[in-house]
């Protein structure tokens, strides 16, 4: 058989030469298999619910474990992730995620605790967790701290919400605006409207940084707060965060830090000593918890004494050797989640911290800082820098000279697929017209970035040499070319129709 | 540090190219009025993986767990079964430490099983669509609420004692820095008065809350409810808490719910004090455009071949910012992938099964109540309020249920802290057992019988 006839046979088995199809779990068409043995009463259900039984079965494919694990396990290998390559996502902090932790939560005494428990049942997790929040609190600079909120977004709603409530208490109830830099993440503004709070975007200034007489022009009584990140988006340090703060402070207003970028600060610098009144912070990203696809994540937040008494309820107090769960106080924002936190993400965070301690903490910052500041020294020459100097834990870049040889973004990143590479962030932050953010985090190897660096050179020289075939139709390599996402949106088709 | 790769060597060379003497000066944009000393923080010292698995086993045995007790616990979160398939799958790292997928192409595996996730969720609920996870039940209903007002341009949403506390402080928290009102009807007893709440509806209601089973475990007939919502032209919302009852009775999609919302712990997800656990939200095609959170769609590639892709990401913040439909980003993305390989085992039937293992636990249970204990009335599948004469009585069958390794209810006033204390909130499953529940009549007689 001809190399020809070999590739176009069909596969019996879905699979070919380790490439595979998998089928959807509905078109595994057999009969419900019913391997399945359940523990439990056997008895009689009471007859006064027969009203309400189910009137055809819901459609739900039962499969034989064997099958099932099969299916699962296909469908993972089409997936990219830290544990098979380089993640250089900008702003995503994709670091190696520790296996003791998994082991850790999985411990039954942590893993099968029920939240409403006796408290004397559980003091071993609170402990763990009271722990946590003074780690947290002592990282950040920012003492007092609540491990409640679910995700960044969540934890910036939160933030919102106890500097909303700090004015109010003081009676001034008319700050209801919050200013946020046009190089944020969307969902700082997206949570300050959730918190009932109007934002006004601060335009960037020429280098990439907030401006400071464009944050003076709309300093004025009714401004609640400023939304900042620090290092900014574009990977840069805002050097004049003590003259921001006090300048937001001297207006009556607090400061709010967006923490997805703390990895560039850890153990070097605490932004409470900066200035900064609340700052969430994405165990997700700077303590390793794993993404897990999109989630669960958490996101702390932790406050300086100014917003104490506002933390959310549940809260966690020590009283002598017991953790308490306190459900009540006065001046709380009240209740954001429906339990004290996402315990398994927390405690994970927790393992992470504990095993750097106080003596390697801040080598996190250092080796990530020293990554990014690396590659952008590889790849300055080839690709447009918008803003020249020390970059932080991340390096933006643009496609500015590649786009003279139509070579977008887009290209670079899909290109970069068919080289071994998950692409790094791009078209972010939106002020940079053909944004790529790259963070190379503390987790990867000189050789790594160099193998990483080697293949966005090859990129720009294929662009510069106007060999660009390859960059528009990529990517070859993965199981799926590009989608067609405007199909997708235009006629959404969110479930199986079978 | 065995997370760091680098050595000495590398990082003198790597500095070397970047024209640095020592890593501190990639600092000097910070003021050095910030910079920390190394090793200043008040933190405790390193753990090897050995310390850290000491530690962390310490902290576990110090508390007593589902695993070597006997949990009658639920109010939200339920200790069912769970098959080692699931931990086995959202263990592997391709699952586990993948990002959002959005690099479609080298995320296929995340999406497709998104994709599975979605379609079997909205088949569970008999809903037309379901998105791809909400943090819990609790922000799942509020997010429910908001999309209600935004779909109906009214401001009063209506809910009912009978949903669960927690659902609604977070729901009550969120709107109140909204404009518009946010009412809950008092019912009365341990069950769902529809009539109360249909009573309270207008043409400014932009939908109504109710969950079903209730928060009590009532079941009730939904249909006068979706009458009234057509009349008002008020949303009919529907939270729930264990998503394994729909395996067996008629889920609030069949009554016409306009949105479903409530929690998939019980699908394969440990109760690991609190989370992370997810909140599933069902809505109908027509109003995707206003749905929160992250949403998985069909599509083609450029060869033509079928693939999945986050869609309609017009809604969301990274592209509307403070205009979008909500703040959510991260979602509960792993734990979708524990519901889906949890519902592909159990398909229909185990599901029913489960669910009928739990409802025969509860009434086994019941049956012999001793004297003294008065059960909530109407119909229930596995969770009910026990109420006793006194606090005193309920105190001490507490501590006799304790003493032989059972967690015998929630004292009510946990969740709703004006009730007299006297009442426990409980629950069975599938891992209840029948010795179990022998064992707790014994220690419930023994407690009423001092009386």
């Amino acid at each position: 058989m001809s190399a020809e006839a070999i590739h176009d046979a069909k596969s019996y088995s879905g699979v070919s030469g380790m490439q595979h199809e998998e089928p959807l779990l509905f078109e595994h068409a057999h009969e419900q298999a019913t391997s399945i043995n359940l523990p439990g009463v056997h008895g009689e259900i009471p007859a006064e619910l027969s009203p309400f039984m189910r009137a055809s079965a819901a459609g739900i494919p039962g499969l034989s474990e064997g099958e099932a694990v099969r299916h699962f396990v296909r469908l993972s290998q089409w997936n990219h992730s830290i544990e098979t390559g380089f993640y250089p996502l900008g702003s995503c902090t994709m670091k190696y995620n520790p296996r003791v932790n998994e082991q850790a939560v999985r411990l039954p005494g942590l893993a099968h605790l029920h939240p409403d428990q006796p408290e004397d049942t559980v003091q071993g997790a609170l402990q763990l967790l009271y722990e946590l929040q003074e780690w947290l609190g002592e990282i950040s600079g920012l003492p007092h701290v609540t491990l409640q909120p679910a995700a960044g977004a969540h934890g910036e709603l939160v933030g919102i919400m106890m500097i909303r409530a700090w004015h109010d208490m003081r009676g001034d109830i008319k700050r209801r605006t919050v200013l946020v830099p046009d190089s944020a993440h969307g969902t700082n503004p997206a949570s300050a409207a959730l918190a009932g709070m109007n934002t006004v975007e601060l335009k960037s200034g020429d280098n990439g940084r907030i401006d400071l007489d464009v944050l003076k022009a709309h300093l004025n009584d009714e401004v609640a707060a400023l939304m900042l990140t620090n290092p900014n988006t574009t990977g840069m340090f805002e050097s004049d965060i003590a003259e921001i703060c006090r300048l937001v402070h001297d207006a009556g207003g607090l400061v709010y830090g967006d923490g997805a970028n703390l990895n560039a600060l850890v153990g070097v610098a605490r932004p409470g000593d900066m200035g900064i009144d609340c700052l969430h912070i994405n165990v997700h990203k700077t303590f390793s918890t794993p993404h897990g696809g999109g989630g669960p994540g958490a996101g702390p937040v932790a406050v300086n004494d100014k917003l104490a008494a506002f933390l959310p309820l549940p809260c966690l107090e020590k009283d002598g050797d017991s953790i308490r769960i306190i459900h009540h106080n006065d001046h709380s924002i009240g209740n954001v989640f429906g339990s004290i936190g996402q315990t398994g993400v927390l405690l994970r965070a927790a393992a992470y911290i504990a095993a750097f301690g106080r003596q390697h903490l801040h080598r996190i910052a250092e080796d990530a800082v020293l990554n990014a500041n690396y590659m952008l020294a590889r790849l300055k020459d080839a690709y447009h820098v918008p803003f020249p100097g020390l970059c932080k834990h991340e390096c933006l870049l643009t496609d500015e000279w590649q786009e003279r040889h139509g070579v977008k973004t887009l290209d670079i990143a899909k290109r970069l697929i068919d080289l071994g590479f998950h692409p790094m962030t791009v078209y972010f932050p939106l002020i940079v017209h053909g944004a790529m953010l790259i963070e190379p985090t503390e987790s990867e190897s000189r050789a790594t970035i160099d193998r990483f660096c080697n293949a966005m050179l090859e990129i720009a020289k294929a662009c510069a040499a106007g060999d660009t075939e390859l960059l528009h139709q990529a990517p070859l390599m993965p199981i799926r070319r590009r989608l067609d996402e405007t199909l997708a949106a235009r006629k959404p088709v969110l479930v199986w129709p079978g | 540090m065995r997370f760091l790769p680098h050595t000495d060597t590398d990082r003198h060379a790597m500095l070397e190219r970047i024209g640095a003497d020592n890593i501190r000066d990639l600092f000097s944009d910070i003021p050095s009025e910030f910079h920390l000393q190394a090793g200043s923080l008040n933190l405790p010292d390193a753990l090897h993986e050995a310390g850290i698995m000491r530690k962390f086993t310490q902290a576990a045995e110090a508390n007593r767990h589902a695993g070597n007790t006997r949990c009658f616990l639920g109010g939200g979160t339920y200790h069912h079964f769970i098959p080692a398939v699931v931990d086995y799958v959202i263990s592997r790292g391709e699952f586990l430490t993948a990002y959002t997928p959005y690099q479609p192409e080298i995320a296929q595996g995340t999406l497709q099983t998104l994709f599975e996730f979605q379609t079997m969720i909205a088949r569970l609920l008999g809903m037309e669509v379901a998105n791809a996870s909400m943090y819990d039940a609790a922000t799942g209903v509020t997010e429910a609420a908001l999309m209600a007002r935004r779909i109906t341009r009214r401001k009063k949403v209506l809910t009912t004692t009978s949903v669960n506390s927690r659902y609604r402080d977070v729901t009550r928290n969120y709107l109140s820095r909204l404009d518009g009102e946010f009412a809950e009807i008092v019912c009365a007893g341990f069950a769902t008065d529809l009539d109360a709440v249909i009573a309270a509806m207008d043409n400014s209601t932009a939908c109504v809350i109710v969950q079903y089973p209730d928060f009590y475990g009532s079941i009730y007939d939904l249909q006068p409810l979706r009458d009234a919502c057509d009349a008002s032209g008020a949303l009919m919302v529907v939270a729930f808490s264990d998503a394994t009852s729909f395996g067996l009775i008629s889920p609030p999609g069949d009554f016409g719910a306009d949105m479903v919302v409530g929690s998939g712990q019980a699908l394969g997800i440990p109760m690991g004090f609190g989370g992370p656990h997810i909140g599933l939200f069902a809505c109908r095609q027509k109003h995707v455009r206003q749905m929160p959170g992250r949403v998985c769609g069909m599509t083609e590639d450029r060869d033509g071949k079928r693939g999945f892709v986050l869609t309609l990401s017009t809604r969301e913040q990274h592209i509307r910012r403070e205009k979008a439909t909500s703040n959510i980003c991260s979602n509960q993305g792993l734990m979708c992938t524990a519901n889906a390989t949890y519902l592909s085992l159990m398909g229909d039937a185990g599901l029913a099964t489960i669910a009928r293992h739990s409802a025969a636990a509860l009434a086994t249970l019941i049956h012999d109540l001793p004297e003294g204990v008065e059960t909530a009335k109407g119909p229930r599948l596995h969770e009910t309020v026990l109420s006793f004469a006194d606090q005193d009585t309920r105190e001490r069958f507490l501590k006799l249920a304790r003493d032989n390794n059972i967690f015998a209810g929630i004292p009510l006033e946990q969740f709703e802290p004006a009730r007299t204390p006297r009442h426990l909130l409980v629950a069975t499953t599938e891992m209840t057992e029948a010795a179990d529940i022998s064992d707790y009549l014994l220690a419930l007689k023994e407690a009423c019988h001092v009386c």
